[in-house]
């Protein structure tokens, strides 16, 4: 029971992506290749581009270019901020991938870096952007919707207040964890560079771009190639590219109807968890969120033996953003929205596709109360027991 | 595959190294179901740097430790321990050397975080049994559970364990301790296990470079100077620190000057003084220990009904050590016992375990912390 799709929508099995990919033509020829096989690639994958672009709503002026996925769109972003020359500015919520940059540049002293806090409800508002700007300012960049707590910030209000005030400044939105889970409207969101990650809206790991207002003029990141408009060197990864397009047909289908059934199970997956379960918080509850995101603290748990114990009941969930080693800092979202580093550590984050079984729920509501249970008790038995050594 | 029976599910910790792979091996086997766990504990490339040579638990060993579960197909999961190991290990260890003593710091991991720590997380997995590597063996009998020396004498660990309880121990796997070391490595080979030729662990797990270097840049430790000095107060040379030294210590001294070969006799951390003697002058007829935790049923029987007690026992006072005779005596009000050691004996070190084995030097009856002879 796969409820972790914001780690990863692939390999959900009704993908069709996957199975289409492997008998799609024409992705054998290098897309710089002269001859013909080459020109089949090449048109594969612009067609892809231009469903990409359209599917966002820009304009056909738009530039996509593709990147091994989001992390590597987020390093392009920052990198042409700080090519600017002026202050960065940045939520304190955003990915590690757009953070370590910024950190970087900080601790270099090249630039100035300004982060901003949420609130306690994990929404970045207008006035504290506008607050943290100055004269000096040349670059911002809030995510759009947040990997955690899926939280959506208004991005289009944020921009208007920003070009009113320094119309200077370039905007860019990492709109990652977006495609798939609430509908938007791209060209009305104002940003001049919005990044999204293939796998997360049901596309392969590996792939990703970042779209780019006409007339912004970029450098690149990775040379040594005259691809993507000389703005990403090295050849293109073709099947990615192409499972993105797939991905993107897909939504088309059947995104709006996803959307609304994610919610569904959301929803009441949340009452039925405060109603089954003592001391139980849903951050950003209150907050615009992604339709299928619930980011839940489960007072007296620790959140990471939580999602071992799940696993191994066949049940697949994350704590807060998916991590690659057993080190676990509390998640820097949840610490920054206020919650203390014993709650950030009893945070877990389950996320619907929104074509779920409704036993989903059915399954929670009797495994999930069960192990809490269990793990509350043992927490207090955890406390140290100073038995008399020889009884 | 063996036939599959339920005997049960197990967590087994999972180092990375051959030990621990060959046990999971073995229960898997033997028709448990498993799921692995690697215990976080120590950041090694914070406080290491990246080129740490930590011979376990680092991510590297976490790696082999992923792929013989994968190849013997139960889960695996990597699991925080660091707050844990951070007050129960390394505080400690940074403490006693502080204080002139010399730490256990295997001996506070097992206690406090792989049968406290460990047992409560498999019990929040749904597991019967905690299983580790250690060469060493539980019996049951009807007065209860026994702990009994690994077979493989060389590579016994039960000295490390004399803190665990009887509820721990029916609750706990060791699956190598029937085996040798060097059956392990052949079972490892034959199962064709990736850590079946992965060199031994040794020394500290979590110290890479020297002791010194470790207690000052990670226990933030700042040497004083002091003086080496005779029982009879004579003062023949100057080091750098008292944690450097451990009582019963040879190498490492620098005292050129003397005719005999001359040992620690004795440390004293507030006035930074460490005496130096001739063997003869080491030695002690007798010494106290402190914290007693008894495990033998037999034993605990005889606390619960006596003030005092005594035992013949064979007494292991370091973790290479084979152990010696030695009479026990033992106040039940204090926690405390005295040894007194029989034809034979060996140099304790204050801080140190002292572990107390049957005579067939077989079942470890119990032990305690080795107390300082100045108070």
């Amino acid at each position: 029971m796969f409820i972790d799709l914001d780690a990863n929508a692939t390999l959900t099995p009704s993908s069709a992506v996957k199975r289409r990919l492997f008998l799609e033509e024409g992705i054998f020829g290098n897309p710089s290749a002269i001859h013909q096989s080459g020109q089949r690639t090449r048109a594969l994958v612009e067609r892809t581009r231009r469903s990409i672009r359209d599917f966002m709503n820009l304009s056909s002026a738009h530039q996509i270019i593709f990147t091994s996925g989001a992390t590597e769109a987020n390093n392009i972003a920052i990198h042409n901020g700080k090519g600017l020359g002026g202050t960065l500015v940045a939520s304190s919520i955003e990915h590690p991938c757009i953070l370590e940059p910024l950190l970087k540049i900080r601790r270099s002293g090249e630039r100035k870096v300004v982060l901003i806090k949420p609130s306690s409800s994990g929404l970045i508002d207008k006035e504290s952007v506008i607050a943290a700007l100055d004269a000096e300012c040349s670059f911002v960049s809030i995510m759009l919707a947040n990997n955690e707590t899926g939280v959506i910030n208004d991005i289009a209000d944020i921009s208007r207040a920003i070009r009113a005030h320094f119309p200077k400044v370039v905007i860019h939105t990492d709109a990652s964890q977006v495609l798939g889970k609430v509908e938007i409207d791209f060209s009305t969101i104002d940003a001049d560079m919005i990044t999204i990650s293939g796998h997360k809206f049901g596309a392969l790991s590996g792939v990703g771009a970042l779209a780019v207002r006409p007339g912004l003029s970029l450098s690149p990141l990775i040379m040594g190639g005259s691809q993507e408009g000389k703005l990403r060197g090295g050849t293109e990864n073709v099947t990615g590219i192409l499972s993105m397009g797939l991905a993107v047909e897909e939504l088309q289908k059947f995104g709006s109807e996803r959307i609304l059934r994610a919610a569904e199970l959301r929803d009441r997956f949340e009452s039925e968890i405060l109603s089954l379960l003592g001391d139980v918080s849903i951050q950003g509850k209150n907050s615009p969120r992604l339709a299928n995101t619930s980011n839940v603290s489960i007072a007296g748990v620790r959140a990471d033996d939580l999602v071992v114990a799940l696993d191994l009941e066949g049940i697949l969930i994350s704590t807060g953003a998916a991590c690659s080693s057993g080190k676990i800092d509390p998640s820097h979202v949840l610490l920054a929205m206020g919650l203390s580093e014993e709650q950030a550590r009893s945070t877990i984050r389950i996320s619907f596709r929104g074509d779920e079984s409704p036993e989903v729920l059915y399954r929670l509501a009797d495994t999930l109360p069960r192990i809490v249970n269990t793990m509350r008790k043992s927490t207090i038995r955890g406390v140290e027991i100073n038995g008399n050594a020889y009884g | 595959m063996a036939m599959h029976m339920d005997k049960g599910s197990v967590v087994v910790a999972m180092s990375g190294g051959v030990d621990s792979s060959v046990a999971a091996h073995l229960l898997s086997d033997q028709g448990y179901s498993l799921v692995g766990v690697s215990m976080q504990v120590w950041d090694y490339k914070r406080n290491c740097g990246s080129g740490s040579k930590a011979t376990c638990c680092s991510p590297a060993d976490f790696c082999d430790a992923r792929m013989v579960a994968s190849a013997l197909d139960f889960p695996f999961y990597v699991v925080d321990f660091e707050k844990t190991f951070q007050q129960e290990v390394i505080d400690r260890f940074v403490d006693t050397y502080k204080r002139g003593l010399t730490p256990n710091p295997c001996i506070d991991c097992n206690t406090k975080v792989k049968f406290r720590a460990l047992r409560d997380r498999a019990k929040s997995f749904g597991c019967d049994y905690v299983a580790t590597g250690h060469y060493a063996r539980v019996a049951q009998s009807d007065t209860g559970y026994h702990l009994l020396r690994g077979r493989d004498r060389d590579k016994d660990q039960s000295y490390f364990l004399y803190t665990i309880e009887q509820d721990e121990l029916a609750q706990t796997l060791f699956p190598v301790g029937d085996f040798t070391k060097s059956e392990i490595r052949e079972l490892a080979s034959e199962v064709g296990l990736v850590t079946a030729h992965k060199p031994e662990s040794q020394d500290i797990c979590f110290v890479s470079g020297s002791i010194s270097d470790f207690l000052v840049n990670i226990g933030g430790a700042t040497p004083k100077k002091g003086n080496f000095v005779t029982s009879k107060g004579v003062r023949v040379g100057q080091h750098s620190g008292v944690h450097q030294f451990t009582v019963g210590q040879r190498r490492g001294l620098d005292l050129g000057g003397s005719s005999e070969p001359l040992y620690v006799i004795a440390i004293d951390a507030t006035s930074n003084t460490v005496v130096v003697g001739s063997r003869e002058e080491l030695e002690q007829s007798d010494f106290g220990v402190e914290a007693i935790h008894l495990v033998s049923p037999a034993l605990r029987r005889l606390a619960a009904k006596n003030e005092s007690f005594e035992i013949d026992a064979v007494v292991q006072v370091r973790s290479r050590h084979e152990g010696t005779p030695a009479r026990v005596r033992f106040d039940v009000s204090t926690g405390e016992a005295v040894v007194v050691w029989k034809n034979d004996w060996a140099p304790a070190s204050p801080g140190q375990a002292a572990v107390f084995f049957d005579e067939s030097n077989e079942e470890l009856l119990g032990g305690g912390r080795i107390k300082s002879s100045c108070g």
